[in-house]
């Protein structure tokens, strides 16, 4: 896929998804950018004389937890840990899932239904169990939790790519390229990609979401980001067992996993509509020449 | 067809068999093992090496593996190493509340999600349209556990409707209470995996509406409801039907976090403290027969595919 | 203005979740003086019938008490399904059990039992003297998989002179073993009982029998019966395994459980009706004990032993986890014997604790990792990490699983920093041990600590003990972040809840609930 066109940009914006998916993503990135060089406290300062103040006390503007850290640090650092998180899973995930969606279709027969069948077993595997299994072996790291991520995601890209994959191929015009002695890398630049984007798309903006969600999950399970980094994740998992006591501490990161996800789903859905656009403009200008 | 199903049927057993070695190997990489357990932090080296041998864990990999797929191949599935209970007895018990737990939220996903993602893509460029639509969006943003943490902080502790975690200890013999504690359980998984699924729903009635076959069939007279309902749905509920295949993988992933938030004492809670225990000959079978499932369902799923889709149907 | 509907329809929803959620927020009691030490008188018309749900925290593996490790097991089995010869007071202290006496000779190196005479298996079958002779040479055997099998290191014969009386003959004096017969060393089992069948099942003699176990769930113990001694006061006791605080305060509230132990400080506000509920404070002999890896590594260094030591608040640690814990400043608690307060030694000094480093050679910062199994509290490892790098240090936080920790820092001393609950009662001999994971060698230490076991009585035993936890501590040896205090809810009505020691053994022969 290209980069995006200023033409693609300009849709993008003008969509409504697209345009509050592009201000939440760059919410979450400007809070990363601004924790690296400025946050209100040291996140991981512990001081048990200030625990569990109240937001707007003491001069913490969302408050404290148990071991007196400042929330709102806190918040701004969990940024670093989710975007990354989100990016690295996303790229594995988009590797993974293409290379096994066009080897399925694209190679002789018998070898594309052995990949088919590997992808199908992979996908069998639950990605948490598998998770759990590497940060046990490894320790829990962020690369650990990225690799089961993007791994457990991809497989997922990889079956739904390769169903839109064979879809098009089996398609008229693609059969009628193929007669017209278009090549076989040919077919997959002008038709297979073009044709499968759209799909890929939301299927990655889902990746990134579900990558934020699940190191969440890996977080309160105990098996994600180990500090001194900080994650909101973790900060979840921290708080859980004071719901009842401090109902707002568990609001703050939630609510941030929330905005990010949403972010990530509302950008995937502009790139989406505006991908489509210029799709179709495209299918229309090639329909003369071919 | 008859060709089709048979060739799909032996990449079945020959995934089955990939599946097993690799559970086992990976299960093999991790650190300690159940001899650790079963001495503890007071038993010294030589007793817990005398465990060792007593249990067979120091014999060749290939002998453990070829001991284990013999017992699987007749249907035995293996043995806790330290209570003795056996997988599938143990796999049937926590079933009884992991069964219900993904299938009514399966359920109730499918009876919102249809309706509300055909709506959302039919009337897409309504009010209604973009507020079902923004539903489903901030319904997949939420994290599964903190929507179980703040049902329960609502529900069980705020209003004290419904109770807050736990399955009755007498589970399914006091069905009102096993019902009540599976609510809030239900709802959590439900509200997350139907939001997935609403996404889908729309986007491939969306993609059917696009397509030049609608086109044609509304200009042939029909209304733009009929085409869909007569042509639409049935091409929509492919991919529809493709992600429902995944969904219950992910399903699978879900319960373990909804059982741990609602302290349900199910597969995914057992699973967890039998890795911790590394009681392996009882956590490879209950993932080889989990893992099992989920490529049966998978290999349905392919033969419905093809039933519903006429153009895979004559292709391949 | 369609633009923002997604957005706004966000924005509704959060603020409906922080409405229904917020009006949760109360200001808590002060925790630290929270719970009593005392409960109400039995009451007058016990309801002889009745089931009490208790909530525990950790389940056991297996039943097979004989071989299986883990405190899990001991809590529930004994005292309640299986018996001593011996067991030991809500205090810590021995006391008689299917012995109904014992003599010591003056040299100390015969003891004999006189047994119960109308003792029966739950099977049936009576106790005899065979029995028990049988079941301690099962622990002292060559080969012996008892994991206490060291508690009767120093028994040189086991023998029956009739009956119901045993003899047991000892290679040298033993302060230590009537304390090793209340444990798993001294249970009475069935003569020729294969242990292996015991993994699901039992066959002891006390007044409880199993009567089931839904794994990851709860265990049922009901009522014997056909007890020999003074029957229990309930039907019925299910333990009801629930790990999450958070899970357990929801259903002590809603009443699914009568009794909560191992309730956390912090969250204790839903509890403050005295009406409905008491609140108990109790003793443990669990240690967070921070492990300073004395063989390898900085840590082999004294001054930085020291230095950490200095770096870490304990008070504020305390404070944080809600106060229901003691500082303790060595090896030994108040309740074991050889106690006494250590806190002076490497009282918190950052300023001093930065000297140390730097005439260590670290004044340029340090970079250490501490392994912590993640079944303890995730800000006890924020915690150290905040305080050390006050005084230079960069602490990596790794949380492993429990069987990680066994095999990396426990067997293969792989570990720089590791934090571990040593929950076991009397164990200072782990610093006696040049093999233990704590990699301490200090031979004075192991001089004194064996004196203490061949000591000619209890206050020449605890004068050594005294000395030996003294020079532990000043070794820096490992550094001691608290000693717990474990908080129990019980529902009105229930009395004759234990309440020290709780997690070690959980008997329940005075429990009684009154009629409604």
């Amino acid at each position: 896929m290209s980069v995006p066109s200023s033409r693609v940009l300009r849709a993008l914006l003008k969509s409504r998804s697209g345009f509050a998916g592009s201000v939440l993503v760059g919410v979450l990135v400007l809070s990363a950018l601004v924790s690296l060089v400025w946050t209100p406290y040291d996140p991981t300062l512990a001081r048990p004389q200030d625990s569990w103040l109240l937001p707007l006390s003491g001069g913490h503007v969302l408050g404290t937890d148990r071991l007196g850290r400042d929330e709102l640090s806190q918040l701004l650092t969990g940024a670093r840990s989710t975007l990354r998180t989100a990016l690295l899973a996303a790229a594995i995930a988009a590797v993974v899932g293409l290379a096994l969606a066009l080897a399925a279709v694209l190679v002789p027969r018998w070898i594309g239904a052995a990949v088919v069948q590997f992808t199908d077993v992979l996908i069998a595997f639950p990605v948490l169990l598998i998770a759990m299994i590497l940060t046990a072996v490894y320790g829990g790291s962020t690369w650990t939790a990225v690799t089961a991520i993007g791994v457990g995601a991809g497989v997922n890209v990889a079956r739904v790519a390769r169903a839109e994959a064979g879809r098009v191929l089996g398609t008229d015009y693609v059969l009628a390229a193929h007669a017209a002695g278009s090549g076989t890398w040919r077919t997959v630049r002008r038709h297979v990609l073009p044709n499968i984007a759209p799909t890929l798309i939301v299927q990655l903006s889902l990746v990134l979401s579900v990558a934020v969600l699940a190191e969440a999950a890996l977080s309160y399970l105990g098996f994600g980001t180990p500090p001194p980094a900080v994650s909101w994740g973790r900060m979840l998992h921290e708080q859980q067992s004071y719901i009842t006591a401090r109902p707002l501490l568990v609001i703050w990161p939630g609510l941030a996993v929330v905005c990010s996800v949403l972010g990530f789903n509302l950008l995937g859905d502009g790139l989406r509509e505006a991908a489509d656009a210029r799709l179709r403009v495209r299918e229309l200008q090639e329909v003369p020449g071919a | 067809m008859t060709l089709y199903v048979l060739r799909r049927a032996g990449l079945l057993v020959v995934s089955l068999f990939a599946a097993s070695v690799l559970i086992f190997l990976v299960l093999r990489l991790l650190p300690g093992d159940v001899a650790q357990t079963i001495g503890g932090i007071k038993a010294t080296p030589t007793q817990v090496a005398a465990v060792r041998h007593d249990l067979g864990l120091d014999r060749p990999l290939t002998a453990q593996y070829g001991s284990w797929i013999g017992g699987v191949v007749t249907g035995d599935f293996g043995r806790s190493v330290l209570d003795g209970t056996s997988v599938s007895g143990q796999l049937a018990e926590k079933f009884a509340v992991t069964g219900p737990l993904a299938v009514g939220a399966v359920l109730l996903a499918l009876g919102f999600a249809v309706p509300l993602g055909v709506l959302a893509a039919v009337r897409r460029d309504s009010r209604l349209g973009g507020a079902v639509n923004a539903l489903g969006q901030l319904g997949i943003a939420l994290p599964t556990l903190w929507v179980g943490l703040l049902l329960v902080v609502v529900f069980a502790v705020q209003v004290r409707w419904l109770p807050a975690q736990g399955f009755p200890v007498d589970g399914w013999d006091e069905p009102g209470r096993a019902l009540r504690s599976l609510v809030l359980p239900w709802l959590t998984l439900a509200l997350s995996e139907g939001a997935v699924l609403l996404r889908f729903v729309r986007s491939a009635v969306l993609d059917v509406l696009h397509q030049d076959w609608l086109r044609t069939a509304r200009a042939k007279g029909h209304t733009r409801t009929s085409a869909l309902l007569r042509h639409g749905l049935r091409n929509a509920a492919v991919p529809v039907v493709s992600v429902l295949g995944l969904q219950i993988a992910a399903l699978v992933a879900g319960a373990v976090v909804v059982e741990q938030v609602f302290v349900l004492p199910g597969v995914g809670q057992m699973l967890i403290t039998d890795v911790g225990n590394r009681d392996l000959d009882k956590v490879q079978g209950e993932i080889l027969l989990l893992t099992g499932a989920v490529l049966v369902i998978g290999f349905v799923v392919d033969l419905v595919h093809r039933l519903i889709d006429p153009k895979l149907r004559s292709a391949v | 203005m369609r633009r923002s509907t997604a957005l706004r329809l966000a924005a509704t929803a959060v603020l409906a979740g922080l409405a229904a959620t917020a009006c949760g927020t109360g200001s808590a009691d002060d925790p630290a003086n929270a719970g009593q030490t005392n409960q109400a008188a039995e009451p007058v018309d016990v309801d002889t019938g009745a089931t009490v749900d208790v909530r525990l925290v950790l389940e056991p593996t297996s039943l097979d008490i004989a071989t299986t490790a883990g405190a899990a097991l001991d809590q529930i089995l004994l005292d309640n399904i299986y018996q001593g010869l011996l067991t030991r007071d809500e205090n810590n202290k021995v006391k008689p059990s299917l012995a109904t006496s014992y003599d010591e000779s003056s040299d100390g190196l015969t003891y004999t039992f006189r047994l119960a005479e109308n003792a029966t298996f739950h099977d049936g079958a009576k106790v005899t003297a065979a029995d028990a002779v049988w079941s301690l040479k099962q622990v002292t055997a060559k080969g012996s998989k008892n994991p206490d099998a060291a508690a009767l290191a120093s028994v040189k014969s086991v023998s029956a002179t009739d009956d119901h009386t045993v003899v047991v003959k000892l290679k040298h004096r033993d302060t230590g073993l009537t304390w090793g017969l209340t444990g798993r060393a001294g249970i009475v089992f069935k003569k020729g009982t294969d242990f292996s069948t015991l993994v699901g099942k039992e066959n002891g003699t006390g007044p409880f029998k199993l009567s089931g176990w839904k794994r990851g769930s709860s265990i049922t113990f009901v009522r014997n019966d056909a007890y020999w001694g003074e029957k229990a006061k309930v039907a019925k006791v299910v333990f009801q395994y629930i790990k999450d605080d958070n899970a357990a305060n929801n259903a002590q509230q809603t009443g699914q459980t009568d009794i909560e132990t191992a309730v956390d400080a912090t969250l204790l506000q839903p509890f403050s009706d005295r009406r409905k509920y008491t609140v108990l404070r109790g003793d443990t002999t669990d240690k967070f004990t921070l492990a300073l890896n004395n063989a390898a590594g900085p840590t082999k260094d004294l001054r930085v032993r020291r230095a950490i030591r200095q770096a870490i608040d304990k008070p504020g640690l305390i404070k944080t986890l809600g106060g229901a814990a003691v500082q303790v400043g060595g090896p030994v608690p108040a309740t074991d014997p050889g106690y006494e307060g250590l806190t002076s030694i490497d009282a918190y000094d950052p300023e001093n604790a930065k000297e140390l480093l730097r005439q260590a050679g670290y004044g340029d910062g340090l970079k250490l990792t501490v392994k912590i199994p993640n079944i303890y509290p995730a800000e006890i490892g924020d915690y150290l990490a905040s305080q050390l790098k006050q005084v230079g240090i960069e602490l990596t936080v790794r949380q492993v699983e429990f069987q990680t920790w066994l095999d990396a820092v426990y067997t293969k001393h792989d570990y720089q920093l590791s934090l571990v609950d040593h929950a076991e009662a009397r164990d200072l001999s782990n610093f006696a041990n040049p093999d233990y994971y704590f990699g301490y060698d200090n031979a004075n230490v192991q001089k004194w600590y064996a004196a203490a076991q061949t000591a000619s009585g209890d206050s020449e035993r605890d004068a050594l003990l005294k000395k030996a936890a003294r020079q532990v501590s000043e070794d820096a040896a490992a550094d001691w972040l608290f000693v717990n205090q474990t908080l129990t809810v019980v529902r009105s009505g229930v009395t004759g809840v234990p309440r020290n020691f709780t997690s070690n053994r959980y008997d329940l022969a005075n429990l009684a609930v009154a009629k409604k």
